[in-house]
């Protein structure tokens, strides 16, 4: 048992890392990894959505019917995506002006939705626990490094909840702006799938 | 028919339990957020149009209806003892959706204070830079209420930011909205202020 | 019996008997007239440029096979000539980093990250080029880069200062334009140079004349038009040919072989609709020259309009 959970818990660091092993829910990957700030706020949202939103679902599997099953979770997810949002703009508001539309986005964010029909209406709580806690982890770390990517070639500074910058190479660095531009997202996203690919090889 | 009557159970129960808790985390944010939107909004571009204001505009602020909307209202006493109101409105048709605009109107001369851009979602370096880059609000600095507030392409007096006239034409839409608000609304905050 | 699968990818072919390396060196040949002037109205800074651009380029392709244990390929002199044309586009005082990443930018994601020569679908030059542009728009400015240069002609480049400052076309006449004594990119102001090279590659045969002869015709024809309904505001076609990127592109840019259709319609269609696209991007877009953004366009369009083929022998008989 303990050993499974491990396991259930660690798939979502590196063997099933979204968005880069399972490749869904690129929509805020691109869009708001312009730093590595927005990077895990938007990161930690989806954790919170997807942790409860696991748990509830496994909580629930006998007693959602399946026909409706998929309104049941849109509608189990899209309550904790509004309390985020709600408590983001009361508590972080300068993030939330930054994530903007791509908060309440997290209802048709498919690893939410998928982990939920895949996993949570199939297993114990436990486990979906341990599963929507790796998952939405392992989405943070990703869409935090992706951030950094994007932060530190295209603006040369890293800065995290205001103050100063952890760190600053724009003395002498003229900022790579095409890496926070759009396009730029897609050009990191597919280098850093083809490194992960290049070491998971071995 | 078991079935269906468990569908319907089911997400009836689902569905207002998740009401009644959106309904309670709702009202228990309230007012914080509505603090928050002041703190970095509003407050920031009203901290800069009324630099040298001998009151507190954030804590004398009211409210007052207009047909459907309400607005705040921020009174400003100017340093020569004229006063001044600031208020926010929303030019349509921005590259990124809508353009909030403060603007601050001085009332005893009938002019404009100033204006600030502050929210928007337009391109970083290019329609961005009407909030970062202060040479284009500026231009609305103590013009007269009756001067025509487009662009000179619209046959106005404002000259666009180069490279981003959709944003440029979205805040004057804003400052103009601005302008006949302020005539509506004139005899109302005269009255509010006193 | 013999149960080997012969698989071919689609018609038609086009083969000239000639070695890649022989096609490449041809091509730096027909490029050598508009550098070598480039280098001399612009001095030793532009020979600077393109030096370190062609060496760079080679380099990061070096690397890039060592990395991925690849067999070298710089022999063929694509990574050069990929160099070269993208050291003809930068002014002639480009700072060297600019030009060390531009040359990454353009060899790793242009090139290799596809799989090398001929599978790239965007002209690696120019998608090199695109992305330093966005990001570092500052330096691509002709007015601010020769500020320390004394020109005997009129020291604006031309695209600019018809499109944001209102200058009159009269300040550059044809012949300046066409005779490259014009403020503008290291290898792209002269336009007789380009011509004679691009018109050596078509007699030749290793460039397709539809794509230059279409893509000229949609520059014209565009810009004709926009003239004819106000003069007052955009310029006449001869004006945009001689111009900015055009001439480069006409010959040299557009008729990269891996990144352009293959039959001879779509060929035209391609042309005719980068033509147009620059003339849209230069008297309406935001930008003074639309070429590069242009050409790259039409590169992500090229696979569809090859769909535009005849039919395969049979394929189409329904009782066959």
């Amino acid at each position: 048992m303990a050993q499974s959970l491990a396991k259930e818990f660690t798939k979502g660091l590196w063997a099933e890392i979204p968005p880069f092993r399972l490749v869904l829910g690129l929509c805020p990957t691109l869009a708001v990894t312009k730093s590595v700030e927005n990077g895990i706020g938007m990161g930690l949202a989806t954790t919170f959505v997807l942790v409860f939103s696991n748990l509830l679902i496994s909580l629930l599997r006998n007693v959602i019917p399946t026909k409706v099953r998929i309104a049941c979770y849109i509608v189990i997810i899209a309550t904790f995506v509004t309390i985020v949002e709600l408590v983001m703009q009361a508590y972080t508001y300068p993030l939330f002006l930054k994530l903007g539309i791509f908060i309440p986005l997290i209802v048709v964010n498919c690893i939410v939705l998928g982990r939920a029909e895949a996993f949570a209406s199939k297993n114990n709580p436990v486990m979906a626990l341990a599963d929507g806690l790796g998952i939405g982890i392992g989405f943070t770390l990703s869409l935090a490094s992706l951030g950094a990517v994007r932060e530190i070639l295209g603006a040369g500074t890293i800065t995290i909840w205001g103050g100063s910058p952890i760190f600053d190479m724009s003395n002498w660095f003229h900022p790579f702006t095409f890496m926070v531009e759009a396009p730029g997202a897609f050009a990191a996203l597919g280098l850093m799938l083809a490194g992960m690919n290049l070491i998971g090889k071995k | 028919m078991r079935e269906m009557l468990s569908m319907i159970v089911v997400l009836t129960v689902l569905a207002s339990v998740s009401g009644g808790l959106l309904a309670a985390v709702k009202s228990g944010t309230e007012l914080r957020i509505e603090e928050q939107v002041l703190k970095f909004q509003k407050a920031p571009a009203i901290e800069s149009l009324f630099s040298d204001v001998t009151n507190d505009p954030l804590k004398e602020r009211f409210n007052l209806e207009t047909g459907e909307t309400t607005i705040q209202i921020f009174p400003g006493k100017m340093p020569d003892g004229s006063m001044a109101v600031a208020f926010e409105t929303l030019g349509k048709g921005g590259y990124g959706g809508d353009i909030g605009l403060m603007v601050a109107i001085d009332m005893d001369k009938d002019q404009l204070v100033g204006a600030r851009v502050t929210t928007h979602a337009e391109t970083p370096g290019l329609g961005s830079r009407a909030k970062d880059d202060l040479t284009f609000v500026s231009q609305f600095n103590d013009k007269s209420l009756d001067t025509n507030l487009a662009l000179k392409a619209d046959n106005g007096t404002i000259s666009a930011i180069s490279g981003a006239t959709v944003t440029s034409r979205a805040i004057t839409r804003a400052a103009i909205e601005a302008q006949t608000l302020y005539n509506d609304l004139k005899p109302e905050i005269m009255k509010q202020i006193q | 019996m013999n149960n080997k699968k012969l698989t071919v990818s689609h018609a038609p072919f086009w083969h000239d008997g000639d070695s890649l390396f022989k096609k490449n060196l041809n091509f730096i040949i027909a490029l050598l007239p508009a550098a070598i002037f480039g280098v001399l109205q612009f001095g030793a800074p532009a020979l600077g440029v393109l030096a370190l651009s062609v060496s760079c380029a080679m380099l990061w392709e070096l690397i890039i096979n060592a990395v991925s244990k690849r067999p070298f390929t710089i022999g063929d002199l694509d990574a050069a000539l990929i160099g070269l044309l993208f050291g003809m586009m930068l002014p002639a005082v480009t700072p060297w980093w600019l030009v060390v990443v531009g040359t990454f930018v353009a060899i790793f994601m242009g090139k290799m990250i596809f799989g090398g020569i001929g599978a790239s679908p965007f002209n690696p030059a120019l998608l090199g080029m695109a992305i330093l542009m966005l990001s570092w728009n500052m330096f691509f400015d002709f007015d601010t880069a020769y500020v320390n240069y004394d020109f005997d002609f009129t020291a604006l480049a031309p695209l600019v200062a018809v499109k944001f400052q209102g200058a009159a076309t009269d300040l550059f006449p044809l012949s300046a334009l066409f005779m490259g004594r014009e403020v503008g990119a290291v290898g792209a102001v002269f336009s007789l140079g380009l011509i004679i090279g691009g018109i050596y590659l078509i007699l030749r045969g290793y460039a397709r004349w539809e794509l230059s002869v279409s893509f000229i015709a949609g520059i014209v024809i565009t810009a004709f038009l926009f003239h004819l309904v106000n003069p007052e505001s955009y310029a006449g076609p001869w004006f945009h040919l001689f111009s900015g990127y055009t001439m480069l592109g006409a010959f040299f840019l557009i008729t990269d072989s891996s990144s352009s259709p293959v039959q001879r319609i779509p060929m035209l269609i391609y042309g005719l609709l980068a033509g147009f696209m620059i003339i849209l991007m230069r008297n309406i877009g935001s930008y003074a020259d639309g070429t590069i953004l242009a050409i790259l366009l039409v590169n992500v369009v090229s696979p569809l309009l090859d769909n535009i083929r005849p039919t395969a022998l049979g394929k189409d008989m329904s009782n066959a």
